[in-house]
């Protein structure tokens, strides 16, 4: 339970840094370093294959197109924008409201009784293969059809055309 | 079941007929294979269905009723879409095949009978959609429109998302059916992280439906997206997510009512002076709609509001009539921009002159988003308030009806401009397709409104 | 957890990081022999005999050279880059098995760090990690030289993960698992993989080079074209920290072929082997076996190095995009079918 706690607080401080650095390229660093906290997460909950596909597919793959647009658009220096004074004000008035929110329900709160999981291997590959191929076979194979409309998109959108409006 | 296959093959068989450069085929092709859908849609009728896939998928009289109304207005943009997207770009099959996509993905999202089928259906739909807002590259308000769209699409699938992971938290499972008897066994006791996870889905759900306060995206998208594309956001894509909304409340949070429905009246309230309001200072026609159909979705989240027997019913008929309506409103807007180049009402001046048959299809489109008798959308405000009216939200029926009246200026602007404003114009071609979907839409405006019980007596 | 495992293991750790680090030196002076020797040279002799000390003076070379970050470059990032690449490189030989199980002293001792079940995919994700150590080290160095280098290295990795891992998804549906010990098991004798899966291995074979980074696929650091590529800007240690790097992951992946495809440590005959020498002997022969496989894959990728020319940057992503994914997915294809076609013919 305490590497929970330690692991989570730094999701959190890495989390904190991605919105507070200035610099485009370290937030993106400390986003990939947000993920791997969440690897750690899944290899504690038992979840084995979300553990290594969360590091191939998220660390892997996508933070690293995430870096090389960020690199080739060469954001060196710290550019963000300075922000109007009454943008300033309506943040800080959003945020108050949204403290007392949170304080207000803070006071109401009652604690979610903690449901143990049926099923502790549930995270294992093999698991895993057998839930999605046979309960989840649908969804599963909708997907297909998401990741389809997406390459067409990218392909559509990407491609040169002779006669674009 | 058989709907979703039909048209999920459609899709890619009009992949290939643009691989094959089979460009006049591309049009007839599709429309077929959405009426041979419709058909297997509508022969499950009464079929009393059970869940299907381990209980993914239940194509029951809700979902045949709300696939097919969407097949129907798909059919119609599809008709106005001859020679449309051939002046954007030489890839025409790719945009037909993008609005299959993300027809299939709508069909999930109105006979999901799983969270996750919801999630993946909704992603399918938007994902589509976010490509087609943005077909017109060089573009920079349709550019603008994809990226808006995009980003708050995003934002607001996470909260679905971790709503629906909150529920499952509480509940054990997507099932809507295990998720319902979770509620049903404890009229106490309910965990806390339930409750949570159902604000996050109302709050994922009305940015999907473009309900006030997570409206912003609406107006800039629906402007800078190509007039087809909107057409097809503003009916089908809004049909379908208030499908998904009130499946997902009528059989899993019914009971929970007292918890979520002051969230969801100042939600409806809001939209309904939000939408109206600023559609009254709207000089441009397009983006008038676009607040006109923020507006409508506060009157179809009444029904909702109140949730009970009659919710579908009349969600279905206000559907029904305001899809016929927006498509004509829509086309006629595609001729005018077609000739004058802008969107802007006085662009519709002396058009009774000069095009008699286009100004009176607008009229009536007009009317009927207005409820005037007499029309179809008369009848769908009647049967939404009516549903109020039987849960005893007099006053909030009474805030609609202001709503109505103040909506009835800005619909009125556009027919006082074709009838009593003069222009010296020449006439505006009318392709027959056009003549054939303003002729259709007219006609189930006007009978809807004459002879209601078509359909309100479906369930 | 007893005592013994926590000595077995890091007895075990050691000595996998020493014969690693030692592979990674030899291999630079084993380079320039079999350069020398595919040009009709002598190549270095003058360290020791055989020039065997080279590394050594090399090494000491690195350390004593002077160290230079550029005043335009980002400091922590600079040295972070090479640090990363050289850990991340060292990851994967944790769940290698080496040798069957051995017994000294009464103890059974697997030769393998940690068995996960996950292991083809933990290789995976260590490979896909590395790009990070270029990529960061070629952005940091500020050098436009340095940032197409580290721009090329990130895309060439990510295409060639895809064919990679389609080529991997053949092998295990012939597999059955994804444990490096149970695949080596599975080729007890001479049932290698590679008889089941020759168009997968060649793939993923073509796959390792791009991943490693190189010749034909060197682009990041093509020196005729970008004078170092993402190591323009380096000099002393961290330079020797990127060349380390690429070593081991050239042994790495020599690992992991030997492992996947070419039976590990197994070789025909090694039952009457292991009955004549017992328990303790027989699988020393085994690892033996495995390094005699995982040099000749050494050997391999320094002869293809200076017997084929680079290639262009089109024709590296045509292949990658083009050929390679489409291969690999019709590899699939087939071992499905041989699957199932089998399954019934013995249902018969």
């Amino acid at each position: 339970m305490s590497l929970f706690y330690v692991v989570a607080f730094l999701s959190i401080i890495f989390a904190l840094l991605v919105i507070f650095t200035k610099n485009p390229v370290h937030s993106v660093l400390y986003l990939i370093a947000t993920f791997f906290t969440f690897t750690i997460h899944y290899i504690i909950l038992n979840a084995q294959f979300l553990a290594v596909v969360n590091f191939i597919v998220y660390m892997g793959a996508i933070m690293v197109l995430f870096l090389f647009v960020l690199m080739l658009m060469n954001l060196n220096t710290d550019t963000e924008p300075m922000k109007s004074t009454l943008l300033k004000v309506v943040g800080a008035i959003a945020g108050g409201c949204l403290l007392v929110t949170l304080v207000g329900s803070m006071k109401t709160l009652s604690s979610a009784s903690t449901t143990a999981m049926d099923n502790t291997g549930i995270g294992l590959v093999e698991n895993l293969g057998k839930v999605l191929f046979s309960d989840f076979l649908l969804p599963f194979e909708l997907s297909s059809i998401l990741l389809l409309a997406a390459m067409v998109g990218a392909v559509l959108l990407a491609k040169k055309d002779n006669k674009t409006a | 079941m058989s709907t979703l296959i039909v048209i999920s093959i459609l899709a890619i068989v009009v992949l290939y007929l643009g691989l094959f450069k089979a460009k006049q085929a591309l049009l007839p092709i599709s429309v077929l294979g959405l009426v041979a859908a419709l058909a297997l849609a509508i022969m499950e009728w009464n079929s009393n269905a059970a869940p299907i896939f381990s209980g993914m998928m239940h194509f029951d009289n809700f979902a045949v009723a709300f696939s097919s109304i969407c097949i129907i207005t798909t059919i119609l943009v599809f008709l106005l879409s001859k020679n449309y997207f051939e002046k954007i770009s030489d890839n025409v099959a790719e945009y037909y095949t993008l609005i299959l996509f993300a027809l299939s993905g709508i069909i999930v999202m109105v006979s999901y009978h799983n969270l996750s089928m919801l999630f993946v259906g909704l992603e399918i739909m938007s994902v589509s959609l976010y490509i087609l807002a943005g077909i017109k590259r060089k573009d920079f308000a349709s550019n603008e429109a994809a990226l808006k769209y995009f980003l708050m699409g995003a934002f607001s699938t996470g909260f679905l998302l971790f709503g629906i992971a909150l529920i499952y938290g509480a509940s054990k499972s997507f099932d809507l059916a295990v998720i319902a008897q979770y509620v049903i066994d404890r009229p106490t006791g309910i965990d806390p992280i339930f409750y949570v996870g159902l604000v996050l889905m109302i709050v994922g759900l009305c940015f999907k439906v473009g309900a006030a306060p997570f409206h912003f995206w609406t107006p800039d998208v629906y402007e800078g997206a190509p007039t087809l594309i909107t057409a097809f956001m503003s009916t089908v894509v809004k049909i379908a997510g208030f499908a998904a909304f009130l499946r997902l409340f009528s059989i899993c949070f019914a009971p929970l009512q007292d918890f979520w429905m002051p969230t969801l009246l100042v939600i409806t309230i809001l939209t309904l002076f939000v939408g109206n309001i600023t559609a009254l200072y709207q000089t441009n026609f397009k983006r008038m709609l676009a607040f006109s159909s923020i507006s409508h979705a506060g009157y179809m989240l009444f029904a909702i509001v109140a949730l009970g027997a009659a919710s579908t019913n009349a969600i279905f008929i206000y559907a029904a009539a305001y899809a016929v309506s927006s498509i004509t409103a829509f086309a006629v807007l595609m001729l005018v921009k077609a000739k004058t180049g802008s969107e802007n009402f006085e662009d519709f001046n002396g058009l009774a002159k000069s095009n008699p048959f286009l100004a009176f299809a607008l009229t009536v489109a007009m009317l009927s988003f207005a409820g005037i008798p007499l029309t179809a959308g008369f009848i769908g405000k009647f049967f939404v308030f009516n549903a109020a009216l039987a849960q005893y939200h007099t006053w909030l029926v009474a805030i609609a009806v202001v709503n109505a009246i103040i909506g009835v200026f800005y619909y009125f602007k556009v027919i006082v401009a074709m009838y009593f404003k003069d222009n010296q114009t020449k006439q505006i071609a009318t392709p027959a397709y056009f003549n054939f979907v303003l002729g259709v839409s007219l006609i189930i405006t006007l009978v809807l409104g004459i002879y209601p019980s078509f359909i309100t007596n479906l369930f | 957890m007893e005592l013994e495992f926590l000595i077995e293991k890091t007895a075990l750790v050691l000595v996998l990081f020493v014969l690693t680090l030692t592979i990674a030196a030899y291999s630079t002076w084993a380079e320039r022999k079999v350069a020398a020797w595919l040009q009709d040279r002598v190549g270095p002799n003058r360290a020791g005999p055989f020039g065997l000390l080279q590394p050594l003076a090399d090494g000491g070379k690195m350390f004593f050279k002077e160290e230079i970050i550029p005043s335009g470059a980002n400091k922590y990032l600079f040295i972070a880059g090479p640090s990363l690449a050289l850990l991340v490189s060292f990851l994967g030989t944790a769940v290698i098995p080496f040798g069957q199980n051995i017994e000294i002293f009464g103890r059974v001792v697997p030769l393998q760090v940690t068995d996960i079940n996950v292991g083809i995919l933990y290789i995976f994700g260590v490979v896909s990690l590395g790009v990070y150590g270029i990529m960061i080290g070629g952005w940091a160095s500020n050098n436009k030289y340095s940032l197409m280098g580290a721009i090329r290295g990130a895309s060439q990795n990510i295409s060639y993960e895809i064919a990679m891992g389609l080529s991997i998804i053949a092998l295990l549906m012939v597999t059955n698992t994804l444990s490096f010990k149970e695949i080596a098991a599975q080729q007890h004798g001479w049932h290698w993989n590679v008889l089941y899966q020759p168009l997968g291995f060649l793939i993923f074979l073509i796959c390792a080079f791009a991943e490693t980074n190189r010749v034909p696929f060197d682009l990041p650091e093509c020196e005729t074209e970008l004078i170092g590529g993402y190591q323009t800007e380096y000099s002393a240690f961290k330079m020797g920290a990127y060349m380390f790097a690429e070593y081991i992951n050239m042994f790495v992946s020599s690992v992991v072929m030997a492992v996947l495809y070419f039976g590990g440590y197994n070789y025909p005959g090694m039952d009457a082997v292991n009955q004549a020498l017992g328990p303790t002997w027989s699988p020393l022969i085994g690892v033996g076996v495995m390094f005699f496989k995982i040099i000749a894959f050494i050997f391999f990728f320094m002869w293809v190095r200076w017997t084929v020319p680079r290639f262009r940057y089109d024709q590296l992503m045509d292949l990658g995009w083009k050929v390679l994914i489409p291969l690999a997915i019709a590899n699939i294809v087939i071992t499905a079918i041989v699957i199932v076609g089998f399954d019934l013919f013995n249902k018969l």
